[in-house]
């Protein structure tokens, strides 16, 4: 194996990839980068055996071959040398990998590439592409929702519905839930339904970084693996097994109160609230009043600490019903504000112990249902 | 610092006292409350009469009757007891708000200012002396003093039936004479250390570095304890840091669904006290005694702060098993407690609803023993206890409530 390349491609490269290099592994070769050449290119691999991250860049090759090698010495190494071109030499016989650039050189001792994990490829299946906007979208708005804790495993996935033109992306960690539906470019030709690890999507964002191409998008027949492809790097993750909930019948068909407000104001008041909020219970207690015939509506939002301090805030609303009292988790309610970008959203409320919904107001595209703190009033 | 007048009242004999009030043929005779001689609790109180054969609290109960056959031992009544400590409290509660109980049967009084209303602190301390007798029937010894350690030390000295006044500036020549193992914090271990040093007055004497440096900062507070030193304030009681249930079995046993079935009557205990406090809490702590009277505790903390008997009792378990499996030894003692206690608010789960069924169901388990008795309505998992614990008035009686909480 010889080739040469950029040391600033090869560095983005291992940036990249390095995403997917397992950090506490029982297999030492996860720790490893895949260098091989492909078809006049480089190419690098890197897997976690629940995710693997591929990624292509121009090399010359002047002699064909694979080998693996420890990430952090290779990506720390690279990184250190000057932006010039580098020569990389692979000695068979020692598996020594000679990475040469001018005035400066190394030597990482390598482990054979048959050792490597084998990368899923995912030829046929079910195929869609989406727009890499909106996919960027969908997953901002949902990920967060999902569990981080594995007592449930299916939470720490999203449910992804690929329908027509539609996928439909969800995620719920028991105490929230966030829905989004996103348009495909090119349909899918059968309805499905599969849990992609939150995780795989929050690397899927970051791979996507600002690309414009759209993502080409394939789930394997037994429905175990989705690769998606992008145009110089491709990311394969395990789907996760098991049964997500029937969220549809979480969201309230109907509602006692609602109140649109601005998204920048709420956003506001809710930051100002969770200040004293974090220093006691997280808790931020919402008070909507209805408007009179000289008054506007409003949305009173007050947090407390015990023997530390409260705060109350107000935004004006336009209050659709009855008075209502409902207490959130001021996290949940940043969180969710955070990932909206419409002017005005809608928090719609039941009762003080029934799920609280928030939909961006002009858009049908996004619900999100939190369910409220208990509390003393 | 201007000078405090700090009483600290301590009623005498307190169950036995409860207990003569209630029986006054058991006047004058020795008599102790704790439980049968043949059973294996301990002396929680003994009479005056009783402690003249050497008996004293803490002794076990078996011990207590070779040393004095003749005395008369009772099981004790909490109800009773916590009746006569709500109105000595009540008492204490007309003379001054600054008012700090220590447990059942004491009380610090903060009378510091009262004296141009009330006259003379030593004439106030005979009438609260006084009304304890009339509407309590039972005595109280009175301590006063500038600061909480002495009032206490005077109190114990004046016992029973007695009022000793410390004047101010008299307090370091008061403790003097007085053995180191009077003062707060000097423990059997501590009086090890200072071998040789017998009296307080000695302690005093000794440099401050000294004690420092061989007992770290207990040291310092022994220290300014033992040059009559003490700013503590009296302190009103502030809600509850933590709730606890205990009991001492029959007999030291592994018998792992007798000692489950105790920890789910303890648990259910617990439960019900958070919830009657309208609180959750986040931690939940096993306690247990082995034969041998080595004492451990292990504790959890919970995801998320309940109330629901099942979330303490599956902890409990937990570890209790944890605790079973590194230990092969009979349990003599199991306790629960919980502790990192917050308010009632609750996260509501979207799609678990079981923690809200558990609450629903202990609130009306709650209901109906607080009518019917424990026994009214209970988990199999309590159901042992059927065979080794006498029922009263659909409660069961465990071998040692512990009297004290």
């Amino acid at each position: 194996m010889r080739l040469s390349c950029l040391q600033e491609n090869l560095s983005k490269g291992l940036g990249i990839v390095g995403r997917a290099v397992a950090t506490r592994s029982t297999l030492p070769i996860t720790n490893n980068v895949l260098l091989a050449t492909d078809q006049g290119r480089l190419k690098l691999t890197a897997t976690n055996l629940e995710i693997a991250i591929s990624c292509w860049l121009g090399a010359k090759v002047e002699e064909e071959g694979a080998i693996t090698i420890p990430a952090r010495l290779l990506t720390d190494f690279v990184n250190s040398l000057p932006n010039e071109r580098i020569d990389m030499t692979l000695s068979p016989r020692t598996r020594t990998m000679e990475l040469k650039c001018p005035r400066f050189e190394g030597r990482i001792n390598g482990v054979n590439a048959d050792e490597f994990p084998p990368i899923p490829t995912i030829g046929e299946g079910v195929a869609a592409r989406i727009d890499p906007e909106a996919l960027r979208l969908a997953i901002a708005q949902v990920v967060f929702a999902a569990a981080t804790e594995e007592t449930r495993p299916v939470l720490t996935g999203v449910h992804s519905e690929f329908d027509g033109d539609r996928l439909t992306l969800a995620a719920a960690d028991g105490f929230r839930l966030a829905v989004h539906k996103a348009p495909l470019a090119k349909p899918v030709v059968e309805r499905v339904e599969v849990i992609i690890p939150a995780r795989a999507l929050i690397e899927l964002q970051r791979l996507l970084g600002d690309k414009e191409e759209p993502v080409e998008l394939t789930i394997n027949p037994n429905r175990s693996q989705v690769l998606f492809r992008l145009k110089d790097a491709e990311m394969v993750s395990q789907l996760i097994q098991g049964t997500f909930p029937n969220y549809t019948q979480l969201i309230p068909q109907s509602y006692v109160t609602r109140a649109v407000v601005s998204l920048a104001e709420f956003s506001k008041a809710t930051r100002t609230a969770a200040i004293f909020a974090r220093e006691g219970s997280a808790i931020v207690r919402l008070q909507i009043m209805p408007g009179g015939e000289l008054a506007p509506g409003r949305i009173v939002l007050s947090a407390r600490a015990e023997e530390v301090g409260d705060n109350v805030g107000e935004v004006d609303a336009t209050v659709e019903g009855e008075e209502a009292k409902i207490a959130f988790n001021s996290k949940y309610l940043a969180d969710v504000l955070g990932v909206l970008h419409e002017e005005r959203v809608a928090l719609e409320t039941t009762s003080p112990s029934s799920p609280g919904v928030i939909r961006p107001v002009g858009v049908e595209n996004y619900i999100h249902v939190v369910m409220p703190m208990f509390v003393q009033w | 610092m201007k000078m405090r007048k700090i009483l600290h009242i301590d009623l005498d004999a307190f169950f036995v006292s409860v207990e003569q009030a209630h029986n006054p043929e058991l006047r004058g005779k020795p008599v102790v409350v704790g439980g049968e001689p043949d059973s294996r609790g301990v002396v929680a109180c003994a009479s005056y009469e009783a402690r003249a054969y050497g008996l004293c609290a803490g002794m076990p109960l078996r011990r207590a009757y070779r040393l004095c056959p003749e005395a008369i031992f009772l099981k004790g009544s909490l109800p009773r007891y916590r009746d006569a400590s709500a109105r000595f409290i009540a008492i204490l509660a007309d003379f001054s708000p600054q008012l700090e109980p220590v447990g059942l049967d004491e009380a610090y009084l903060d009378l510091t200012g009262f004296e141009p209303i009330y006259g003379p602190t030593l004439k106030t301390a005979l009438r609260i002396k006084q009304r304890i007798k009339n509407e309590i029937g039972i005595t109280a010894s009175v301590g006063i003093a500038t600061s909480k350690l002495v009032a206490k030390i005077a109190s114990e000295l004046a016992k029973p039936d007695g009022l000793l006044e410390v004047a101010s500036g008299e307090e370091r020549l008061f403790l003097a004479p007085l053995p180191i193992v009077k003062l707060p914090g000097v423990g059997p271990k501590t009086e090890q250390l200072l071998e040789g040093v017998t009296t307080i007055g000695e302690l005093a004497n000794l440099p401050a570095s000294f004690l420092k440096h061989s007992l770290g900062a207990l040291g310092e507070v022994i220290h300014r304890y033992a040059m009559g030193i003490d700013e503590r304030e009296v302190e009103p009681p502030q809600a509850a840091k933590s709730i606890s249930r205990e009991t001492t079995l029959i007999e030291d046993t592994l018998d792992r669904p007798l000692l489950r079935a105790v920890l789910c009557y303890l648990s259910e205990r617990v439960g019900a006290e958070l919830r009657q406090q309208g609180r959750r809490a986040r931690c939940v702590t096993l306690k247990l005694r082995y034969a041998d009277f080595d004492s451990i505790t292990r504790s959890r903390t919970l995801r998320e702060a309940t109330n629901a008997d099942q979330a303490i009792f599956d902890a409990g378990v937990e570890l209790l098993e944890g605790a079973l499996s590194q230990r092969r030894q009979r349990v003599r003692l199991i306790g629960i407690g919980v502790s990192n206690l917050v308010g009632g608010e609750r996260q509501l789960s979207l799609l678990d609803s079981s923690m809200e069924n558990w609450e629903l169901l202990d609130r009306v388990i709650d209901r109906i023993r607080r009518r019917y008795g424990f026994t009214a309505v209970q988990r199999g998992q309590t159901l042992p206890l059927k065979d080794v614990s006498p029922t009263e008035n659909g409660n069961y009686l465990l071998a040692t409530p512990s009297l004290s909480r």
